[in-house]
């Protein structure tokens, strides 16, 4: 009895240095795998405040240096496409986009990364006592717009206004009428104007904190081709082991709470999870 | 040309520390700022990595204070691009060629580039010409920023750099005849407290205007109070001072004669 709890005692002693130096040593290599390695990636430029700090916190983890170009992704898109540029992890917004690298081989596979969300945005304190985008109708209601900014921006808004039956009234009553959403927000911030229809992440700008207050949108206003976000490897990746680790690692629950935090719905969390089966993101 | 370039060598200690804490916004100014008119209204630029967004707004109000003290010394001493211009116009093979009337003429050239930019911020709610690249390595990005831009951005660039490399012809050609925000200075910097003045003593000599890089003479159009021209003055006849307080000086002469003459305001 006594041997065999000594046995059982050297066992657990034995097993868990055994552990501890696995742990350790895995640990180590883990962290010390990517040192002085550099990966090149590209998002939309609407996650690069995601972005930002997922990329310092992979280069913590392990070494690795992102060097991270964030822009609109359709030109970002047409410079890979027609090869006047190239970069080894891409982020883009729109599913087309994706699937066209894929079908020109410039993208290895990809993966649902996050999705948006549009709301009407007011400024602080809602003065205009905005209920919802219905009110976008009201004669008294000035709107701020930003139709000629990227699609995402300002496309997208004006289908919104359409499907919602608004449009029109909100572009008569616009006090602005911009190429700029971030202009237009400014407008609203400064209660100069009423509400606009924005995405979700502009109200998480840190310009804009603390300014405006946001209501949601029903989901069947909501145009499909600005809401997903995907991540893929490109065909110019150098380090295949750092580029997939550095996609594993934005795609992990770590990073969720960045892109969270900057107004997007992460791929993994269950509401991304409805969103990827409802939009249809996979890989062809 | 060294000795000379160093001779203020106070003010060069000031450019090249100025060049250290605005240099980098300069330069995103030119080459990645996506908007019709650089430098202003920077705080919301969807830009993130340009250092204006959080510097725009103290720099503005210190170059106010500073025109209303010291006239258009933020051109003499602070501005990266007057800098540049300098060291561009070392190798000038038009100075002192251009008649005075010609580069008095060309010198109302910065008012106008100045409505120009006014009409787009303010009426035409400041476009934007480029995709904003909003982060990313700064030589790749103006690569993308200029691949993706409308031609209007591009022809604003070739405008600005085609003036700023012209000063390898005529010395300071973009700072003398275009720079809008010269211009805007030069026009507040009639009610400014302090400035290099001519007394009473001056010759008209036109020393100082061979000294001067902007070819110019104290309180003219274009000064830009770098004092550079001080120790040519033989007669002495330059002094920092104040033109709303002429009384401390007996030797200048603002009512009448030579002096007043020397002193004319700017735009009259």
């Amino acid at each position: 009895m006594a041997k065999d709890r000594l046995n059982r005692r050297a066992f657990l002693k034995a097993g868990s240095l055994a552990l501890g130096a696995s742990i350790f040593t895995g640990a180590s290599a883990f962290a010390g795998g990517f040192t002085n390695k550099t990966l090149q990636a590209w998002s939309c430029g609407g996650l690069a405040e995601a972005f930002q700090p997922a990329n310092h916190a992979f280069e913590q983890k392990t070494g690795a240096a992102i060097a991270y170009t964030g822009a609109f992704a359709g030109a970002l898109g047409k410079s890979l496409l027609s090869g006047t540029a190239e970069t080894e992890v891409f982020a883009p917004r729109v599913l087309e986009l994706a699937r066209k690298l894929r079908a020109q081989g410039k993208m290895r596979w990809f993966e649902p990364l996050c999705f948006t969300r549009y709301v009407v945005a007011t400024p602080k304190g809602n003065p205009a006592g905005i209920e919802g985008i219905a009110d976008l109708s009201r004669d008294d209601v000035r709107t701020a717009l930003a139709p000629d900014a990227s699609p995402p921006g300002g496309k997208a808004s004006l289908i919104i206004m359409e499907k919602a039956g608004v449009v029109e009234k909100a572009r008569k009553n616009a006090v602005q009428s911009g190429d700029c959403v971030q202009t237009a927000m400014t407008t609203l911030a400064d209660g100069k104007a009423d509400a606009a229809v924005i995405e979700l992440r502009i109200s998480r700008l840190p310009c804009f904190a603390g300014r405006l207050e946001i209501l949601p949108i029903p989901e069947k206003y909501i145009p499909p081709a600005p809401v997903p976000f995907t991540i893929g490897m490109m065909k110019w990746a150098k380090n295949l082991d750092l580029a997939e680790a550095f996609i594993e690692y934005i795609l992990s629950e770590k990073s969720q709470r960045f892109f969270e935090a900057a107004g997007f719905i992460h791929a993994r969390s269950s509401e991304g999870r409805r969103l990827t089966h409802k939009y249809g993101v996979t890989d062809a | 040309m060294l000795k000379t370039f160093f001779s203020n060598w106070k003010r060069r200690i000031v450019q090249f520390i100025s060049l250290g804490l605005i240099g980098e916004w300069s330069f995103y100014g030119i080459f990645r700022c996506p908007f019709a008119v650089p430098y202003i209204g920077c705080g919301n630029c969807p830009v993130i990595q340009c250092p204006g967004r959080s510097l725009w707004l103290w720099s503005w109000i210190l170059i106010g204070g500073s025109v209303l003290v010291f006239g258009r010394a933020f051109c003499g001493w602070i501005c990266p691009g007057g800098l540049v211009s300098e060291i561009l116009s070392m190798g000038s093979f038009l100075k002192s060629k251009l008649k005075k009337r010609v580069s008095a003429g060309l010198a109302y050239g910065k008012y106008f580039v100045l409505v120009l930019a006014l009409y787009f911020f303010f009426l035409a709610q400041n476009p934007r010409w480029a995709i904003p690249i909003r982060t990313g390595d700064f030589f790749k990005s103006v690569g993308l920023t200029v691949e993706h831009a409308d031609p209007v951005w591009i022809y604003k660039i070739l405008f600005v750099l085609a003036a700023l490399g012209l000063s390898l012809a005529v010395p300071m050609f973009w700072c003398r005849f275009l720079c809008p925000t010269g211009g805007a200075i030069e026009i507040l910097s009639r009610f400014s407290l302090f400035g290099f003045l001519k007394n009473a003593r001056c010759s008209d000599c036109d020393q100082c205007r061979h000294r001067c890089h902007l070819e110019t003479r104290p309180s003219e159009i274009n000064c830009v109070q770098c004092g550079d021209c001080k120790e040519s003055c033989k007669p002495n006849a330059i002094e920092w001072k104040s033109p709303l307080a002429p009384w401390r000086n007996p030797d200048t002469n603002f009512g009448s004669g030579q002096a007043r003459s020397a002193n004319k305001p700017h735009f009259l």
